[in-house]
């Protein structure tokens, strides 16, 4: 599904992202572990299109080159990003954000747009699902919401786009054990044959309640070690100094 | 100039029967001569030049109309959006008042008015206003007495005037427990033309008053509009303008909280294109102790066009524990664009709660950007963002329908 | 609180007078007191020429009246334009041949001049009504190759240098004030830093009028040739006198290629007595050019003395990437008055400004903030930052703010917030119930609300700062 070789980029001169490589398949759930500054979040905004980086190397999405893609194209072909900051937008309701959004994503699909009742039933029902209070999506998008809500309205959000890739920029920082285990359980409920997820992460705890099929490790802008979910807990109680 | 406006205000008003009326306005038309179009070197107009403005876009005016209202039989001003109340100017001159959603014999409506209160050598386009508005109407509306419906005020021209001054002018009393909601419409079938409106408000205790001013048609016509508000204890007033449709337009609201508990409420929502240049000019008088005032107002600028946020909070030394705040807003949207602003605070008591914030620059990218990641193309962001940009300012006007009503005239309706 | 210390102002430290003998020019205003002045001065023929163009101009120029604070009229026919110690055509080679009293003077307000008693660190060149009695340092900057002396004496040893600069910051056309400063100006300090040099240490001028009827027409122009840093205070007092005396200074800096200038006032002229009687009008231009690319103009100005204060420290952001600063506390009490602020002039691209200004009135005095953030339409990508606040201390005292905001390019962004309130009962009652008395706990919430500028200024100056912002309020606390 998805392709990165020898990625590398640089940010005024300062190279964050140094020949980094990873594929990950249909299906897979990957989760990319890393300290501060080792390129983490370089890596989420570059895969959704964010303008600001100098890049090189080669991005494929189901074959097709990214860098080619706009950012809200790279959306309609399935790629969802969900922020580690995600933006507060006065004035904006939430609910007419999202149905903008579905229905952009839609008509790309080349599927039916869809009206507000049949939008309602759906936003209904996952709100439900995710414990998500559907009150709030009346509201302006993100803004008054607690850290934890911002997370859950970007789980929310990927479950009503239904993307094939879903990337997790630390998604789990800011979150009580509760909000934790509602945003699992929606990653895990949306786990499929066809889908991926690569959910990037400072600590292991979210781990525990996504289990992940591979873990790489990311240290200067490079993928060090790779390995399976065990490797999560050797860095757990070793540390990142001590890999190698 | 002068010849000619003095023989056209003898032409105008040859026939006039107020003797007392008649001198009021020779003493105005005496100070407009004297102070002429209000340029550059008054701070109220620092920012843009009404002489130079009138010189360009309209060139020699005319300050006396005889054109009839053959329009009246054609009323296809009138909205069917909402029920209302209307009075209608056609050329400037008041043809239809039409209260019919209102108890009967509720509203009053006088000519006589106390012209000795009246002279402002302050400000010349109220001299104009004065000197040559046809006449003085006053609009009662009696002790707790709530309107039932808005009245709207039609200004229209029609498209067989040109270069041509239109002054009108109403006074409202708004007497204890009372409420008023007004929503200005202009319909433009003129060009080039300066509509010069003043409205004078009086706000008895615990009055309110909602007025809307929505400038929409497209027109190359130069507008001028004044609001003077009063208000006494436990009253509010509650403006909103839409900056959009006009050549020029300066709206200019300036309010005396002259009663305890008397709060004032301005939102406003510049909408600019092409070489479009409008203004809002604001003087919040807080006089009295416990008052407030709240002021938002937001400019979207593209192609060549130009807002100006005037806005003063004066704070007199008796008037401790006023609330006072402003906010200005402005996205640039083309690099030809420009926003000008001047918040300002003159305070003269201490224990006040005063600010004020000023903020301009291009749309956010990153919430563009946010939006795009969600699949919305960038035309479809930038849309989102504006509306919910102006949302936000909309959002405050009090009145639902009204809200609906204005939602509907700007597209808010998603 | 105990009603008898509340309205007692603290005698102004710098109130004493010098009994010095002066030559003076005669008095009043024309062409003649400005030949007296050049000659006196030895001034080349083209500096001459200068002033008599400006005298020219200053004669169709009206003095200003749009600003807030009104004084009457000043008659320029009776003001002495040149006052200086005697036998003082020449400055003194060494320090002992200097008027003890002088000597005196300046270690009475703190400014020791005597080497061996030096401040730490810091170059001061003394200007005593019209002329400079003193540089300090001279052999350590002279290494470095660091020009720092009176102007007279640039005009003499360094012509070039001046005639380069001069007047390209504050044209003779500016306006009335700095117009009459170009005409009659007779000292102050000039600076060129070298490229590529960081200068050792802080660069100091106090500026001390004595002689009555006197004006005082300082001149200041400081040069950063590329890559240089300079940092450069000035203090200011007078002595105590009944009438109102005039001070209109200008002062030029002009910052090359990757070069920064920080410019530090702490101002403490006579404020004149409680009731409004005497003190200095403060009318000074001055403006900061960062011509270069990547340069840096930072003003910090601590003002609490005068009757009158009436300036705008400005930069004009001419250079692409070129950043100025204006950091500004700003106190009045008693019948004192403030019209201050600065000028952002965004000229280059990616330039970039901040505004942090801080008004306090008490008292019956008024204080007003006139700024002007304007960005022109070839500026891209660039952006202000204001803050205003103003504090006020009873109620019949004013505080006012008019910022001019002006967008023109649709990729900058400009940002102003600005707020008004007192000191919070709450705030003082914990101090209080802590056992601060009123003026200690008025004192350190005043200088809390001031830090983010304090910060600003070199350490010496900020202890000194922030002990004259107490004592500038006292005696307001009611």
């Amino acid at each position: 599904m998805l392709k990165i070789n020898n990625l590398k980029a640089n940010v005024d001169k300062k190279i964050i992202l140094n020949g980094f490589n990873l594929e990950i398949k249909a299906g897979e759930v990957h989760a990319i572990m890393g300290p501060n500054g080792s390129g983490k979040s370089t890596l989420s905004n570059i895969l959704s299109g964010k303008k600001g980086y100098d890049v090189t190397g080669e991005i494929l999405f189901e074959n097709k080159n990214l860098f080619e893609l706009e950012t809200e194209e790279r959306a309609h072909k399935g790629i969802f990003l969900a922020f580690q900051y995600p933006l507060e937008i006065p004035g904006v309701n939430t609910n007419i954000f999202l149905k903008t959004s579905l229905n952009s994503i839609r008509k790309a699909r080349g599927e039916k747009e869809l009206d507000a009742l049949e939008f309602l039933k759906i936003v209904k029902e996952k709100s439900k699902e995710l414990k998500f209070d559907e009150e709030k999506l009346g509201r302006q998008l993100n803004v008054g919401f607690s850290g934890g809500e911002k997370k859950k309205n970007e789980i929310l959000q990927m479950s009503i786009l239904n993307p094939k890739l879903s990337i997790l920029d630390e998604t789990d920082s800011g979150l009580d054990i509760d909000a934790l285990k509602i945003v699992a359980s929606g990653v895990n409920s949306l786990r499929k044959k066809s889908n991926a997820f690569l959910i990037i992460t400072h600590y292991q705890r979210l781990l525990d309640y996504i289990k992940p099929d591979f873990v790489h490790v990311l240290i200067d802008g490079k993928i060090k070690k790779s390995g399976g979910p065990e490797l999560a807990l050797e860095l757990e109680s070793k540390g990142y100094e001590n890999i190698n | 100039m002068e010849d000619k406006i003095k023989i056209e205000f003898d032409k105008a008003f040859k026939n006039y029967s107020s003797n007392d009326e008649l001198n009021f306005k020779k003493n105005n038309l005496e100070y407009f001569i004297k102070n002429g179009f209000p340029g550059r070197k008054l701070e109220s107009w620092k920012f843009s030049d009404l002489n130079q403005i009138i010189n360009k876009n309209i060139g020699e005016l005319n300050f006396f109309t005889d054109l009839k209202k053959e329009i009246s039989t054609n009323k296809n001003y009138i909205t069917k959006d909402i029920d209302h109340n209307k009075i209608a100017f056609i050329n400037g001159i008041l043809e239809e008042v039409d209260f019919s959603f209102e108890d009967k014999d509720k509203i009053i409506i006088s000519k006589e008015v106390d012209t000795s209160t009246k002279i402002n050598s302050e400000n010349s386009l109220l001299n104009l206003n004065n000197a040559f508005c046809k006449n003085f109407y006053k609009i009662t509306i009696p002790q707790n007495y709530s309107m039932n419906k808005p009245l709207i005020i039609y200004h229209v021209s029609t498209d067989n005037l040109s270069s041509t001054t239109l002054n009108s002018q109403l006074n409202f009393i708004l007497e204890e427990n009372s409420s008023l909601k007004i929503i200005d419409i202009y319909d433009d079938k003129s060009e080039k033309n300066f509509i010069n409106t003043f409205y004078n408000f009086i706000l008895k205790e615990n009055a309110i008053l909602k007025n809307y001013k929505i400038d929409k048609s497209q027109n190359s016509n130069i507008k001028y509009s004044y609001n003077n508000i009063d208000q006494s204890k436990d009253s509010i007033s509650e403006t909103f303008i839409l900056s959009n449709g006009s050549k020029f337009l300066k709206n200019e609201i300036n309010c005396n909280l002259k009663g305890q508990y008397s709060s004032a409420f301005i939102n406003g929502v510049f909408s600019l294109d092409s070489d479009k240049h409008h203004e809002i000019r604001t003087s919040i008088n807080h006089l009295v102790e416990n008052t407030k005032s709240y002021q938002l107002i937001k400019s979207v600028l593209d192609d060549k066009s130009k807002s100006v946020y005037q806005g003063k909070i004066y704070v007199s030394p008796d008037a401790q524990k006023t609330d006072g705040y402003q906010l200005s807003k402005c996205i640039l949207l083309d690099k030809n664009t420009e926003f000008n602003a001047k918040p300002e605070l003159e305070i003269y008591a201490d224990d006040v709660k005063c600010s004020h914030g000023s903020a301009s620059g291009s749309l956010n990218e990153n919430s563009i950007f946010y939006l795009r990641s969600r699949g919305l193309n960038y035309k479809q962001a930038k849309k989102l963002l504006i509306s919910g940009f102006f949302l936000d300012v909309i959002e405050k006007i009090t009145d639902e329908e009204i809200k609906n009503f204005i939602k509907k005239i700007m597209e808010l309706n998603q | 609180m105990d009603e008898k210390n509340l309205n007692i102002i603290k005698d102004y430290k710098y109130g004493f007078s010098t009994d010095i003998e002066n030559v003076k020019a005669p008095k009043g205003l024309n062409e003649d007191v400005i030949r007296f002045i050049s000659n006196i001065k030895k001034e080349p023929k083209w500096l001459l020429d200068w002033r008599l163009k400006a005298y020219k101009r200053l004669k169709v120029l009206k003095e200003p009246d749009w600003q807030k604070p009104k004084y009457p009229k000043i008659n320029y026919q009776d003001l002495y334009y040149y006052s200086a110690p005697k036998n003082f055509s020449e400055k003194p080679k060494k320090l002992e041949d200097l008027d003890p009293k002088l000597l005196e003077t300046y270690k009475k307000l703190g400014i020791p001049l005597d080497e061996q008693k030096r401040l730490n660190g810091i170059a001061v060149d003394a200007v005593f009504d019209s002329v400079s009695v003193a540089t300090t340092f001279k052999d350590t900057l002279t290494k470095h190759g660091i020009i720092f002396c009176s102007i007279s004496e640039a005009v003499q040893k360094h012509p070039d240098l001046v005639k380069k600069y001069l007047g390209t910051v504050i044209p003779i056309t500016d306006h009335y004030f700095a117009t009459l400063n170009s005409a009659v100006f007779t000292d102050g300090s000039f600076v060129y830093v070298p490229e590529g040099v960081r200068c050792p240490m802080e660069l100091s001028t106090y500026f001390r009028i004595n002689a009555s009827d006197t004006g005082q027409f300082e001149r200041t122009l400081i040069i950063a040739d590329k890559g240089s840093y300079v940092s450069y205070l000035e203090g200011c007092t007078a002595p105590m006198r009944d009438e109102n005396q005039l001070h209109a200074a200008n002062v030029e800096l002009i910052a090359l290629d990757d070069a920064e200038i920080k410019y530090s006032t702490v101002q403490n002229w006579y404020p004149g007595d409680k009731d409004g009687k005497g003190g200095i009008y403060n009318f000074v231009t001055k403006r900061g050019l960062c011509k270069g690319n990547n340069s840096k103009i930072s003003w910090t100005q601590v003002e609490t003395g005068s009757a009158i204060t009436w300036k705008y420290p400005s930069c004009i952001l001419k250079g692409d990437n070129s950043i100025g600063e204006f950091y500004s506390i700003a106190i009045t009490n008693n019948h004192q008055k403030a019209d201050t602020g600065t000028k952002m002039i965004h000229l280059g691209k990616n330039t970039k400004s901040k505004i942090i200004s801080k008004g306090i009135s008490a008292g019956l005095s008024d204080m007003t903030y006139r700024g002007l953030v304007d960005i022109s339409p070839n500026a891209e990508n660039s952006n202000n930052y204001t803050q205003c606040d103003s504090l006020l201390m009873g109620n019949k005292c004013g505080a006012h703010t008019i910022p001019y905001i002006k967008n023109k390019n649709s990729n900058s962004n400009i940002a102003h917030e600005a707020t008004t309130s007192k000191i919070s009962e709450d705030q003082l009652h914990y101090c209080q119930q802590r056992g601060l008395n009123p003026e200690e706990a008025v004192g350190l919430i005043v200088n809390g609300f001031c830090k983010e500028v304090l910060q600003q200024l070199p350490m010496e100056f900020a202890v000194e700062a922030q002990k004259l912002v107490g004592i500038s309020l006292e005696g307001s606390v009611g």
